[in-house]
């Protein structure tokens, strides 16, 4: 086992020692949850892969709310593997450590991961992401037909930087579900950017970053059906999930400055599982935009000593000038926000700011671009907000000369 | 001198970009649709194709899945008088998309971001 496993516990009742193909649930006191996805995932690797071996692996840690016993419980025709971290050791990328440690033992050649409270999956879920790993791509990410509201993160940030920096288009870089091949698992097991921020939220960047990055054939799959989970928070994620997830992409960025620095504009990547029938209607997302207002200007108090410390002094009085805007016209532009998380890529880089309060600086003003998004996308379909983030992302790319030079590579 | 792979099912469209494209520079090459498209990729080479969505007999939507499917890398803008299209998520899998005009700027700047993305990667 590698030496940063965190394997504390395993249970593997049918005794299964090879497997072409691992579905793995990632879960932390998901008791009351896992028993649909576990279902789904034999269902669908009956009906979709009935000619490879496979097992379904509960990667788990430690939950004391019977998660182990519902998941064993599941009837299933698949057999069953359950694996925990230590007690106390908490954390999605711990969990997907193990389970790509036991998928590489197992010898497999796909590893599928669903999250283990997700409502909507279906079987299908399991053959669209699974299916390309065996026609040669090395890493599928999801496409879900999402409010235009959810995955705040990944609309605002982590999608619009990532595909700046590395070229490549993965639309839910933060998505949960996914799969990856035999090749990419060795790759993560034995990276050098691993850290305790990857073995918790950090982990679906960094999987996906390093896919990107190791040249891997990525394809994005349409899962067809809205995700729907049931641990659905706010809009803006608590910390430190957005410490660990911000966090992990500004240290890829120093990992991987000769890769990024090399790519201009953007590629798209291949699309699979189309001709899934009617797709339904997301869930709305309910958004307050006084509460995000009211987020953003207290926030700014606290942080603006901080920000003349590093932004640029256009940037850092362009940002007055937004404190300012009543809610009725309030506007943060898209050219300052790119500039915005470039120069704190630097300043993350450089450390000229502790690290940590960096990142909780800028939870404050990635509340004010959410609410600016909210307003400027309101009475737009989910397509035509759609389409507003990817002119976004391309202010992103034409602003990346602008990180170049403030990195000392221009 | 990059070789660009025009496929439309309208004459006079590949004409006018074949004669544009040619004074900025480009090799190019025309298709008059889907038929054989994946074939003549292989033998041909281009390094980016520009693909007509609503043709005859092809739907160039369908045509972008298999070339992208076959050639991973390759670049393909899209080309179409509508921009419906984008209600399909298969158009994702494009670089880029422009809207069918006599003034060809805004493909020529496509083609350019498209071929240095290829270059850069």
């Amino acid at each position: 086992m590698n030496e940063t496993s965190m394997l504390a516990y395993e249970e593997n009742p049918e005794k299964v020692e090879r497997a072409d193909l691992v579905v793995g649930l990632p879960s932390h006191n998901d008791a009351a949850h896992i028993a649909h996805p576990t279902t789904q995932a034999d269902r669908g690797l009956l009906d979709y892969f009935g000619d490879k071996s496979s097992v379904i692996i509960n990667c788990d840690n430690h939950s004391e709310d019977g998660t182990k016993e519902a998941f064993f419980q599941t009837p299933t025709e698949i057999p069953k593997i359950y694996l925990s971290t230590p007690p106390g050791t908490v954390g999605r990328g711990y969990n997907l450590r193990n389970l790509t440690a036991k998928a590489v033992e197992l010898q497999a050649q796909a590893v599928i991961v669903i999250e283990a409270d997700v409502k909507s999956i279906t079987s299908l879920w399991i053959k669209n992401l699974g299916e390309p790993i065996f026609a040669g791509f090395g890493f599928v990410a999801p496409l879900y037909v999402r409010h235009k509201y959810d995955g705040a993160v990944a609309n605002g940030i982590v999608y619009p930087l990532t595909r700046s920096l590395y070229g490549r288009r993965v639309r839910q870089p933060l998505g949960g579900d996914f799969a990856f091949a035999a090749n990419l698992a060795e790759t993560y097991l034995n990276h050098p950017s691993w850290n305790d921020r990857v073995g918790q939220f950090g982990i679906d960047i960094w999987m996906t970053t390093l896919a990107i990055c190791q040249g891997s054939p990525i394809c994005q799959s349409f899962v067809g059906r809205p995700k729907i989970y049931q641990n659905k928070g706010s809009i803006v994620p608590s910390d430190p999930a957005f410490s660990q997830v911000v966090g992990t992409l500004l240290e890829l960025m120093i990992h991987f400055e000769d890769f990024w620095e090399r790519v201009k504009w953007s590629k798209p990547t291949a699309i699979y599982g189309f001709g899934m029938g009617e797709v339904e209607t997301p869930t709305p997302v309910e958004i307050s935009q006084d509460d995000l207002h009211q987020s953003f200007v207290q926030g700014f108090a606290q942080y603006q000593e901080l920000w003349e410390t590093f932004l640029e002094n256009n940037i850092y009085n362009k940002l007055g000038e937004i404190r300012e805007l009543p809610l009725a016209h309030f506007s943060f532009p898209s050219e300052i926000w790119a500039r915005i998380l470039y120069s704190y890529s630097v300043a993350y880089k450089n450390q000229s700011v502790e690290q940590e309060a960096l990142l909780q600086s800028l939870v404050v003003l990635f509340v004010g671009k959410t609410l600016s998004f909210v307003r400027k996308t309101e009475r737009m379909s989910s397509q035509q907000a759609e389409e507003y983030i990817e002119n976004e992302c391309m202010i992103f790319e034409e602003a990346k000369p602008y990180l170049l030079s403030k990195w000392g590579k221009g | 001198m990059a070789k660009i792979l025009v496929v439309d099912d309208e004459e006079h469209i590949r004409l006018l970009y074949s004669e544009e494209l040619k004074e900025e520079g480009y090799d190019v090459i025309t298709a008059e649709g889907g038929h054989l498209l994946l074939e003549r990729i292989e033998q041909d080479k281009p390094d980016l194709v520009v693909l007509d969505i609503k043709m005859v007999d092809y739907n160039g939507l369908d045509l972008l899945q298999d070339i992208r499917n076959k050639f991973y890398d390759l670049p393909v803008i899209l080309s179409t008088a509508y921009d419906t299209f984008k209600e399909d998520m298969k158009s994702i899998a494009a670089d880029f998309y422009v809207v069918k005009s006599f003034d060809l700027t805004e493909l020529k700047k496509k083609i350019m971001m498209a071929l240095e993305a290829s270059n850069g990667s």
